[in-house]
């Protein structure tokens, strides 16, 4: 519990720190929002108009602090290009993106799981050959590249799943495939390495000299032991997933946060790209403090 | 497959004489109930009155209609008015409208709307992004329920392609006042009179339209018409291949020629309004010697551009217009002539050539290869020019918002699409000397041209109007060139075999009233 409210209390300084850089960061880049909204056919009346409303002549600091105490209050501002609520766009998206990640965590840890132990144990040297050979392979495809290849495969030629969209589970496959392979891949090759280190272990040949059976040799002492670093890596992969569902979401033409701040940076639509990075954020660290609540529970050495 | 596909299409063929006069049939039989489009971007909103989108404009024009409108062939067509004249004064325009037309909320399409309405786009204090196409107009005046004078401040040439312009669309009083700001915001906050009506939309999802049966014309034929957008080109393409989305635009070069070579699908190319080109920053030495900029336009080889790069979707410059743009004069293809462009650069007293920079953004199709290529053909006689490539946001910036001598630019990418496809939208913004042009972001002036523009604009009689067109073109092509003139764009489409009735218009959208999808 105290570690919770320890990860939950990180959360302040983080959004502080991140709202700043972010801040900074959509006003240094060069490229004028009301220009952008305004169109390529419009007059300098309608920009300066745009700049006014959006309160873009204000001093830097003055729109930074009328940015924060909003934010602090759950006003994210409205969008430059829509007109529309932030909050009520993300609110519109991240089931999308969140769904997607999800997927994509879920299937990173169990396939990565799977396959690093059945590579670490088994007694034939092939088993442990391929697996290594196919997650360097999945380490190694870059998402964008990956996404489209299972596209051309299963909707194009196979005509298995369907192509871009949601609305059926069947949509995300590929989606979630694109976006967890590279982690599965990861936590594979991580979980072989420290079960191997663990197996040769003096408390594990201990055990299996006492006769323990193989199964609950792997399952009880050994596994849980090696799956340390594994939950430390899980919690660290979370951060690149919901970077990579920007790809993914592009791709498979998935309406979530990722895509939907894309669009914001080329349009320079600054409260909404503040605000997406900022409910990013704020998902990152809080499943951040939630892994370390897992590692805890799985280490007594943390937990003290 | 390919059985299926014979089998179809006649079907098809066998059906099509009777589809023309047949009344609306998409629903169940022969064909699908509906139609799923897909193009790279959502629409931002669908405020007719306040997008300068093509994304948002391929939505608003099947919801929302104008007095009068184009056809195919670009040529002027009655709508929401059944006739309309302009008095001798050339100021004075008389619609009279269509009666018994209601908007989709069930509100009566009456004159009281039509003065609304232009009220609406004109108000000085909401400045909605289409107000400066409008400004020309002084007053609206409800002579009856079915009879409106549109006053404008002066005889005004293109006074037509402006009202059959989207922008000019009536949207519904009832729901603008009811949603102010909010309009066209969200499905509940559109309404129009056009053969289809918002049911919902999805943010970055899908745009679902559904016939609307009290429509006063021909009827939609497909009962729904979903836009979805996907923002990756390559995923876009695969879609269509795999059947999950009927029709797409916006297809890279290379994808053009493989997907002619399929049996499944089909590719038009429609001539379009939208041309691309490089602008000289004329505040800048050495383009403010004509000498300069014609030894440049004589030195860029257009054939081989074309031919290498972007042959797919565009053929060469004829003009300072397209050529289905109302006011284009054919003035041929400029020459590659290295020689001459030499020979010019020494006149100019640039016997060496000098150095430059080009600016591109791949937002524009082959942006960087053409910059490129320009470059190359440069360096050919004797400019050196270097190549800088922005996203574009980072473009737009150094073109609005800036004054002249801010901006570092020297040449830079621009691609030019009149939305009125008419010469006076294509030219006077654009070329007009500042300050009161608004969008000539290479400072061209030239007060032979600016006369000659200004005379156009008030120009009502149709020859003379295309003389001074003619006059103004050869300025701003040839003789003071405004800008390094390559290619006028062709607008692509391709779709399903399955699909047919699709109107592709050189305004860069697609028309499905007439759409149908076999099964």
């Amino acid at each position: 519990m105290r570690l919770v409210a320890r990860g939950l209390a990180r959360l302040v300084p983080v959004l502080a720190a991140i709202s700043v850089i972010v801040f900074l960061i959509v006003h240094a880049i060069p490229g004028d929002p009301a220009v952008i909204a305004a169109g390529l056919e419009a007059s300098p009346d309608t920009v300066a108009r745009i700049r006014q409303e959006l309160g873009l002549d204000r001093p830097l600091h003055v729109q930074f602090v009328s940015f924060v105490t909003r934010a602090v209050q759950g006003d994210l501002g409205v969008s430059i290009r829509t007109g529309v609520p932030v909050a009520r766009e993300i609110a519109e998206r991240l089931p999308h993106t969140a769904a997607l990640a999800f997927g994509g965590v879920l299937l990173a840890v169990v396939l990565g799981l799977s396959a690093g132990t059945w590579a670490a144990v088994t007694r034939r040297r092939w088993v442990d050959r391929a697996v290594m050979a196919v997650t360097l392979v999945a380490v190694s495809t870059p998402s964008y590249w990956l996404a489209l290849m299972l596209m051309l495969v299963f909707s194009l030629h196979l005509a298995l799943l369907p192509s871009i969209g949601v609305g059926t589970p069947a949509h995300y496959v590929l989606p979630v495939t694109a976006l967890g392979l590279q982690s599965a891949g990861l936590i594979a090759r991580m979980t072989r390495a420290s079960l191997l280190d663990t197996l040769d272990q003096e408390y594990v040949r201990a055990a299996r000299a006492r006769g323990a059976s193989r199964a609950r040799l792997i399952a009880r002492h050994a596994l849980r032991n090696a799956l340390l670093p594994v939950t430390s890596l899980v919690g660290l992969r979370i951060g690149g997933l919901l970077a990579g569902t920007v790809l993914v979401e592009s791709v498979f033409a998935i309406p979530g946060v990722g895509r939907m701040m894309v669009d914001a940076v080329i349009a320079r639509d600054f409260p909404m790209v503040q605000g997406g990075v900022l409910v990013v954020a704020t998902l990152y660290v809080v499943v951040n403090a939630l892994t370390d609540v897992a590692s805890a529970l799985a280490d007594p050495r943390v937990r003290a | 497959m390919d059985r299926r596909l014979t089998t179809g299409l006649a079907a098809l063929l066998a059906l099509l004489p009777l589809a023309c006069s047949a009344p609306p049939s998409g629903d169940g039989g022969e064909f699908r109930d509906q139609l799923i489009f897909s193009a790279p971007a959502d629409a931002t909103t669908l405020d007719p009155h306040n997008t300068t989108d093509t994304e948002s404009d391929q939505v608003t024009m099947m919801v929302f209609e104008t007095l009068i409108g184009f056809d195919d062939q670009m040529q002027i067509v009655p709508r929401l008015a059944e006739q309309w004249s302009v008095a001798e004064d050339g100021v004075t325009w008389t619609f009279r409208l269509r009666r018994g037309i209601t908007f989709h909320d069930g509100a009566p399409f009456d004159a009281e709307a039509v003065r609304a309405n232009f009220a609406r786009v004109l108000d000085p204090v909401a400045r909605h992004k289409r107000l400066p196409l409008f400004s020309m107009i002084d007053r609206v005046d409800v002579v009856d329920a079915h009879t409106v004078k549109i006053v404008t401040r002066f005889p005004f040439g293109a006074f037509e392609p402006t009202m059959a312009h989207v922008s000019a669309a009536i949207v519904s009083p009832t729901v603008a006042a009811r949603a102010g700001m909010d309009f066209g915001k969200t499905a509940e906050a559109t309404s129009g009179t056009g053969p289809y009506r918002v049911v919902s939309w999805k943010k970055d999802q899908e745009i679902v339209l559904e016939r609307f049966d009290g429509y006063w014309g021909e009827k939609g034929r497909t009962r729904r018409i979903i836009y979805r957008p996907i923002p990756e080109a390559a995923a876009r393409v695969l879609a269509l291949e795999a059947g999950d989305v009927d029709v797409i635009s916006r297809i890279p070069s290379n994808d053009i020629t493989r997907l002619e070579t399929l049996p499944s699908i089909r590719v038009s190319k429609t001539p379009s309004v939208g041309a691309q080109q490089f602008r000289f920053n004329l505040t800048k030495k050495p383009f403010t010697d004509r000498r300069v900029r014609q030894a440049i336009s004589y030195a860029i080889n257009r054939r081989a551009i074309v031919d290498n790069l972007v042959g797919a979707f565009a053929r060469p410059a004829t003009g300072a217009l397209t050529s289905i743009m109302r006011g284009y004069a054919n003035l041929g293809e400029i020459p590659y002539d290295p020689e001459r462009a030499r020979r010019l650069l020494a006149e100019a007293g640039y016997p060496n050539g000098f150095k430059t920079r080009i600016a591109t953004t791949p937002r524009y199709p082959m942006g960087v290869e053409l910059a490129e290529a320009v470059a190359a053909d440069l360096r050919n006689v004797g400019i050196d020019a270097a190549i800088d490539v922005y996203d574009w946001g980072t473009m737009v910036g150094f073109w609005q918002g800036l004054p002249p001598e801010k901006n570092p630019q020297e040449i830079f990418i621009m691609g030019a699409g009149a939305s009125t496809a008419d010469a006076d939208w294509g030219l006077r913004p654009i070329f007009q000397t500042a300050p009161t042009n608004e969008n000539n972001y290479g400072y061209y002036s030239n007060a032979e041209f600016d006369r000659v523009i200004e005379a156009a604009m008030r120009e009502t009689d149709a020859d003379r109007r295309q003389a001074l067109y003619r006059r103004a073109q050869e300025i701003v092509y040839l003789e003071d060139p405004g800008a390094i003139w390559l290619y006028e764009n062709l607008y692509i489409v391709a779709s399903r075999a399955a699909v047919s009735g699709l109107r592709a218009s050189p305004l860069g959208v697609v028309t499905f009233q007439r759409a149908v999808v076999s099964r």
